[in-house]
């Protein structure tokens, strides 16, 4: 047993052995200290191939176990402190030639070029020299750290001293890069470093080419290096010095910049070189500094080239957003776009440049629209010499003020157009400009109080003739332009009117090109401004088909019952609900006259009385009262010629021309009836008797009466005859009313007349509004009322305030409501 | 109910019987193999009693540590069972498996006598632990993409794709290659048939390399090959290269089991095949010289060994005989960088631009500052991951694994002196309280290398080792020393800390007294030895006692007069250490726990230490 225990008896360990005799002389230590010194020393002179790693190693080893790592440690930092103050300190101080000294500034040199050259040449050579000592440092660290991986592990596993590795940086960072220049000065290698590099900088941005890769490996060197020993991210020297230094500089001389742009005054350039600059200091930062830079540089260009600048650039005389707006300038503006949205959100600068140009170029259009040219519808007649006829079927309608109402849309829906490309392709479809775009638009539009009746108009123009011939995409297109002007204007309720008055004549007219086209335009009036603003509209097509049920009905009813011997007379009737239709517009009543009915020729009236009869059997207690002056008939003429043919032609004339037609079969042949004769026997207003009579006797081509005397005007005087040598190329003739049979621009008194109208109309919308809030609120404040009424209305119209007020003063009066007198400014609903 | 996660008993039995059957025909390995050796009884008996040093002689003789004994014992649950937390540690690191949702390991588990073995257990969990050769393989395999330092001295080719290889390992994994590389050393580039998919030669090389068996093979369109011909090639080229198992080591990927033990098998051959190489060739080569005529030994790069460098360890004059005549001898171990790299010192010296890196015809010779037997050792463990050497040599392995930074062996190191180095089982070694000539080892001498080299494990080793045969040492000029030298270590760091080794020494002091209290009746009962050698021991004890110093504060015993102690048929007198004498054991203990405490700190006045 005893023998078998022997055989474990443990081999006094050799190293423990070493250890012991070893600790003794401290001179061993000293020995292999110096070994180990020469030999670093010799790593740092690059005569590393001939050194053993182990014998090195060992020696670091031995000197550890010894107990002595500590010791070592400071000996391996004190051989690198000097190595690194007499050695590298000297090369890299030694390299530095006075100029790079003596110019800390980095601005004050570069305009001198000799110096310039002289100064980059030697910058040039002692960052190589630095990067050079710097790469030596690294490389030679690496090696002696694996030497002393020994004791780095013993020692970082202690953690109260850091790594040989980050000692030695600490090292190089006092002892070269914080070292003085000169013994004497304070200048250290890190400013002349610092200067230097941002000399090079300020080199490139004038457009020299430097060593890129040089800066970004002495970058690299800054970045390897740190303030503090425990090596954070954020304390390397580069974010700590070098950052700081380069935006600043950046700084100034993007606020120089900005000065000298801005004098030179060309917008275009400014734009030009902002983003020329953005796009180098990105790269700048990338390939040259630090990536970790490119935003923070990115921050001083917004705020000293561009915030600072960019109100000023925009507004630039010649140059500025409405130069570029007016020529169309699409890169201009998109450079203006991107360069604004980095420093603001929103944008303003832009955005009001880009409204106010609008609003400009708007009420160009709107006064253009007010006083319309004379010049234009010169030219129309003008070129009417050759294509005559086909010009005056075309546009007999068209009136120089109808044209100008129609090119003011037009005009209008050319400016959007134009906008909303440049909205799309430069501003990136930017949400604030476009709603600034639209209040601009809604701004200038609403400005022209005619907008409702232009708008109107052009719709009229296009649902008559405009549509023709186009496909149905395109008739699409058309109606939705000018559902988008609809959108801006504010007061509906007007065109509404205006719309209905148009409408009824295309109606009544037949005018119409399209009914698909007419319900597709309710339809997006009903998606874009409601149900309720379309319901009268709709109710007149309703009335429409009705009536055409009506007159088949009645034909049939005739054809069951009359005598079969009497002479007929097809009657198409159009039974309209009054109150859904603009009657007065279409009676024309003037002052206060009295209308009298228009005495129908026999047969006609025949006609009525039965028509009349047949309608009121079947819906009792109507009231039908007849509108000659929206009707039309169908004619045969039989013109007796001199030489005793006689030719027919069917005409197609109004109402009122039939009936004064008509009158001319009971008189004798070549007899005549005066104005005034004609006036008394029908009963016409004189109004439509006048225009009825141009159709008839003045306008060349549809002359079925002579006057005489010949005139262009229709006098009472006048006498007419008819026209036996009546002229057409075709068998029937359509002939129109002159002025008036058509929808065009109102004159002044009709205008004021619909304004009046309206008010009323409003009047009591705002009392409806009223007192349907009241019934409901009971008790009310008074700018309560004014906000409930405002936007309860604003879907169809602006209300004017003080109207609003009157008509609560008037309901008052009529005891629909109350002032509360304990409540000042508050109102109570009277039940 | 629809829990179906849970297999139905009889479902169970049928897996059971299906894994038996499996077992029976030799698909699969029994986990726990029945082994009714009488080294592996001797094993469960030494983890029934706790003694570390056994299991480890044992564990080195290769007995397996997953099998179970008769009654289905495994020697980990054993120790955990029994409360041995040093002997279960052991053995899980050996490789005892214990994984959980398996029947033994369950058992280990819900065996476990306290808290600490049990976690202990949960931490080894067999999703943790891996194949204990895992860390060589992964360092070949690694040897195949690795780009600094440059290892590599062979390309081979096929068809158009070229492969930078180690010549040493194909010709360790290959007799195909062995054979044709063995006459032409200098050899460079290899072509095998040109026919051969890329793919299949590729699997091929991963296996030599013992990596992980691909999950897929990359085949179809695209390669330019189908599987099939891949698998034709593969088949060829197990041929050609004579690695027979790479086919079945490619198909059985599917199982896990079943994989896990292919793998396994694989490693274990894949490692003997180094080993045999190692042996045949590296230190086969070795060559002995005297050590001032090392610098003429010259070695070609081109060696039939592939070896690109040589390793030099001098022997040390043996200081006992001083002057002899002998002239000091040098051992030179021609070696393979490629396998050097596991440690990292050595991997600092080839990718450094120092000497040793540069590439020359004649072989560098780097010294090794170590023995030649410890040389070989490490050797041994970087090339085939073996670590068995005897206690006599486990410090020097120890300060040279430290050395080299060889993390495993050093560790391996630590567990063979503090398992061997333990000697008799420590309940033994408090009975005897230290007073036998059991100084195998220098425990002085150990806890300063265990300083050294910071190997906690060793640290707590040595004070367990001193705590329990504290009365030895307590007086001992060397022990007050170890103290101061201890407080010293710490001084360094900070003023009012305490002496850890006096701590440890305290902590186990309480381990061991409480143990005692614990269970002395039981060890009554269970004692087998013959009274005589009993009392034999209880005279040398006294001996001992009166020997002693005995410090001054003891506390003021009863001063009884020798009770007689009617017990196990003897009568035996029972005194404490400063000679008084009490009524059992029981006092004996808490009394001498007491006497052993107050000298500690009558030792720390001494030594003018605040703890």
């Amino acid at each position: 047993m005893a023998a078998m225990r022997a055989r474990h008896k443990i081999r006094a360990p050799r190293r423990v052995r070493e250890v012991e005799v070893a600790t003794a002389p401290t001179e061993d230590f000293d020995t292999l200290w110096g070994v180990l010194s020469s030999s670093l020393i010799e790593i740092h002179t690059k005569n590393a191939s001939t050194l053993s790693f182990e014998e090195l190693y060992r020696n670091a080893y031995r000197m550890v176990l010894m107990m002595r790592g500590d010791d070592l440690y400071e000996r391996v930092k004190t051989l690198e402190e000097n190595w690194l103050r007499d050695h590298v300190r000297k090369q890299v101080t030694d390299s530095i030639l006075p100029i790079l000294v003596r110019a800390q500034n980095p601005q004050s040199i570069t305009d001198v070029q000799d110096q310039s050259n002289e100064r980059r040449a030697a910058g040039e050579r002692f960052l190589a020299v630095l990067k050079e000592a710097w790469s030596d440092h690294l490389l030679c660290m690496g090696m002696i750290t694996d030497v002393l991986m020994y004791m780095d592990r013993i020692i970082s596993a202690d953690r109260t001293k850091p790594s040989i590795l980050v000692v030695s940086m600490i090292l190089f960072r006092n002892h070269v890069l914080r070292a003085p220049v000169r013994p004497d000065s304070d200048i250290t290698v890190a400013h002349v470093f610092e200067s230097t590099v941002l000399f090079m900088i300020q080199l490139e941005r004038t457009g020299h080419i430097i060593d890129r890769p040089l800066i970004r490996n002495c970058m690299y060197m800054l970045e390897g290096l740190y303030e503090t020993v425990a090596e954070e991210e954020s304390s390397n020297l580069y974010l700590t010095t070098f950052e700081p230094a380069f935006l600043s500089t950046s700084r100034e001389f993007y606020k120089e910049e900005g000065a000298r742009l801005l004098e030179v005054g060309d917008a275009a350039t400014f734009c030009r070189i902002a983003s020329q600059r953005i796009a180098e200091e990105s790269e700048r930062s990338r390939y040259t500094l630090v990536t970790a830079t490119e935003p923070k540089i990115g921050e001083v260009l917004n705020n000293e080239l561009i915030r600072k600048n960019i109100e000023e650039v925009v507004r630039l005389e010649g140059t500025g957003v409405r130069h570029m707006l007016d020529q169309n300038q699409l890169d201009g503006l998109r450079i203006v776009y991107t360069l604004n949205a980095r420093v603001d959100e929103k944008k303003s600068a832009l955005t009001g440049e880009v409204s106010k140009r609008i609003v400009e170029l708007g009420s160009e259009i709107n006064a253009s629209s007010i006083a319309p040219p004379q010049a234009p519808s010169a030219t129309e007649k003008d070129p009417g010499g050759d294509k005559k006829e086909k010009a005056k079927e075309r546009e007999k309608a068209v009136n120089p003020q109808t044209a100008s109402a129609i090119k003011w849309v037009d005009d209008i829906l050319a400016l959007k157009r134009q906008f909303d490309q440049m909205w799309e392709k430069c501003f990136q479809s930017d949400q604030n400009l476009h709603k600034s775009i639209e209040d601009s638009f809604e701004d200038f539009i609403n400005r022209n109080t005619r907008s409702s009746e232009y708008l109107s108009l052009f719709f009229d123009e296009n649902l008559k003739k405009g549509i023709k011939g186009k496909t149905e995409d395109e008739v699409d297109a058309l109606l939705d332009n000018g559902i988008t002007l609809l959108r801006y204007i504010k007061d509906k309720d007007l065109f509404e009117t205006y719309y209905k008055k148009h409408l009824a004549r295309r109606l009544l007219m037949k005018r119409s090109a399209s009914m698909d086209a007419e319900r597709q335009m309710i339809s997006k009036m009903k998606m874009e401004v409601g149900n309720q603003f379309t319901q009268r509209i709709e109710a007149m097509f309703k009335d429409m088909t009705v009536s055409e049920d009506l007159s088949v009905n009645y034909k049939e009813h005739i054809a069951r019952s009359a005598d079969p011997d009497q002479k007929r007379i097809d009657l198409d009737i159009h039974i309209l609900t009054s109150t859904m239709w603009p009657m007065d517009a279409m009676v024309k009543a003037r002052d206060g006259q009295v209308q009298l009915p228009c005495i129908f020729p026999r047969e006609v009236d025949n006609l009525r009385q039965s028509f009349e009869k047949f309608y009121l059997d079947k819906h009792s207690g109507r009231k039908l009262s007849w509108q000659a002056s929206m009707g039309s008939a169908d004619i045969r003429a039989t013109f007796q010629r001199s030489n005793g043919k006689t030719q027919r032609f069917e005409l197609n004339v109004s109402t009122y021309m039939m009936v004064i037609l008509l009158l001319f079969n009971d008189i004798p042949d070549g007899e005549s009836l005066t104005f005034e004769e004609i006036k008394e026997r029908t009963c016409i207003p004189e109004y439509d008797l006048i225009r009825n009579l141009q159709s008839l006797a003045v306008a060349p081509k549809t002359r079925v009466l002579k006057k005489e005397p010949m005139s262009k005007d229709v006098k009472p005087t006048d006498r007419f005859f008819f026209n036996n040598d009546f002229q057409s190329p075709f068998v029937k003739v359509r002939i129109g009313v002159v002025a008036g049979g058509a929808n065009k621009v109102e004159n002044q008194d009709q205008r004021k007349e619909t304004e009046k109208k309206m008010n009323d109309e409003r009047g009591g919308s705002i009392e409806a509004a009223i007192v349907r809030i009241m019934k409901q609120r009971k008790k009310l404040g008074h700018t309560g009322l004014m906000n409930e009424v405002l936007t309860q209305l604003s879907s169809r119209f602006v209300p004017d305030v003080n109207m609003v007020k009157k008509r609560i003063e008037s309901l008052i009066d009529r005891e629909y409501l109350e002032r509360l007198e304990d409540e000042p400014a508050t109102y109570g609903y009277i039940a | 109910m629809a829990d179906t996660t849970v297999l139905r008993k009889d479902q169970l039995e049928i897996s059971l019987h299906n894994e038996k059957k499996l077992i029976k025909e030799g698909t699969i390995k029994d986990d726990n193999p029945l082994d009714l050796s009488e080294p592996f009884r001797e094993l469960c008996s030494a983890c029934r009693r706790g003694d570390l040093k056994v299991c480890q002689e044992k564990i080195t003789e290769g007995v397996n540590v997953n099998a179970r004994d008769l009654y289905d014992y495994t020697p980990l649950i054993l120790a955990s069972l029994c409360g041995h937390y040093e002997v279960a540690q052991l053995l899980l690191e050996s490789g005892a498996l214990c994984e959980r949702d398996t029947f033994q390991g369950e058992r280990c588990l819900y065996n476990a006598l306290n808290d600490r073995i049990r976690n202990l257990l949960l931490e080894y969990d067999y999703s943790k632990s891996t194949d204990p050769l895992q860390p060589l393989a992964a360092h070949i395999a690694s040897l195949l993409t690795r780009e600094s330092p440059v290892t590599t001295d062979i390309t081979v080719a096929v068809a158009d794709q070229e492969i930078a290889l180690h010549k040493f390992i194909l010709a360790a994994r290959s007799p195909y290659f062995r054979a044709k590389l063995a006459p032409a050393p200098e050899t460079t580039t290899w072509k095998l048939p040109s026919t051969t998919p890329p793919e299949a030669f590729a699997a091929a090389i991963r296996y030599l390399y013992l990596g992980e068996a691909p999950r897929e093979l990359r085949s179809g369109p695209g390669t330019g090959f189908t599987e099939s011909e891949v698998f034709t090639g593969i088949d060829k080229i197990s041929k050609h290269l004579e690695i027979e198992s790479l086919m079945d080591s490619l198909l059985d990927s599917g199982d896990r089991r079943r994989a896990r033990q292919r793998r396994t098998v694989e490693l274990g051959k894949g490692r003997d095949q180094f080993e045999e190489w190692f042996r045949e060739n590296v230190l086969g080569n070795r060559v002995v010289i005297e050590t001032s005529k090392v610098d003429e030994v010259k070695w070609d790069r081109n060696n039939a060994i592939f070896a690109d460098v040589l390793l030099r360890a001098d022997e040390l004059p043996d200081e006992d005989d001083g002057a002899t005549d002998e002239v000091p001898k040098s051992t030179l171990f021609p070696c393979h960088r490629a396998m050097l790299l596991r440690s990292e010192f050595f991997q600092a010296m080839f990718t450094s631009s120092f000497r040793e890196a540069h590439i020359k015809d004649q072989l560098h010779i780097i010294d090794v500052d170590c023995a030649p037997d410890v040389l070989e050792i490490i050797l041994t463990f970087l090339y085939t991951e073996r670590a068995d050497f005897p206690l006599e040599i486990a410090v020097d392995v120890l300060f040279a694994a430290d050395m080299l930074f060889i993390e495993k062996l050093k560790t391996k190191a630590a567990v063979v002196i503090s398992t061997l180095g333990s000697g008799v089982s420590q309940s033994e070694a408090a009975r005897t309280r230290g007073t036998k000539d059991e100084d195998d080892i220098d425990i002085y001498a150990i806890i300063r290398a265990a300083w050294l080299t910071r190997v906690q494990r060793l640290e707590e080793f040595a004070a367990r080792f001193l705590a329990y045969r504290l009365e030895a040492h307590i007086d001992s000029p060397e022990f007050a020393e170890l103290i101061n030298e201890s407080a010293a270590r710490i001084q360094a760091r900070q003023e009012t800390d305490s002496i850890e080794l006096l701590d440890d020494i305290r902590f186990y002091l309480n381990e061991r007294f409480r143990l005692r209290f614990d269970d002395a009746g039981l060890d009554e009962l269970m004692e087998e030895q013959p009274p005589i050698a009993q009392s034999e021991d209880i005279g040398e004890i006294t001996e001992g006692v009166e020997a002693m110093n005995v410090a001054k504060s003891t506390p003021a015993t009863t001063s009884l007069d020798a009770l007689t102690l009617q017990s196990n048929g003897y009568t035996r007198e029972i005194r404490t250490l400063d000679g008084a004498i009490v009524e059992d054991e029981f006092d004996e203990d808490a009394m001498n726990y007491q006497i052993l405490l107050e000298k500690l700190d009558a030792l720390l006045e001494r030594l003018n230490l605040d703890a």
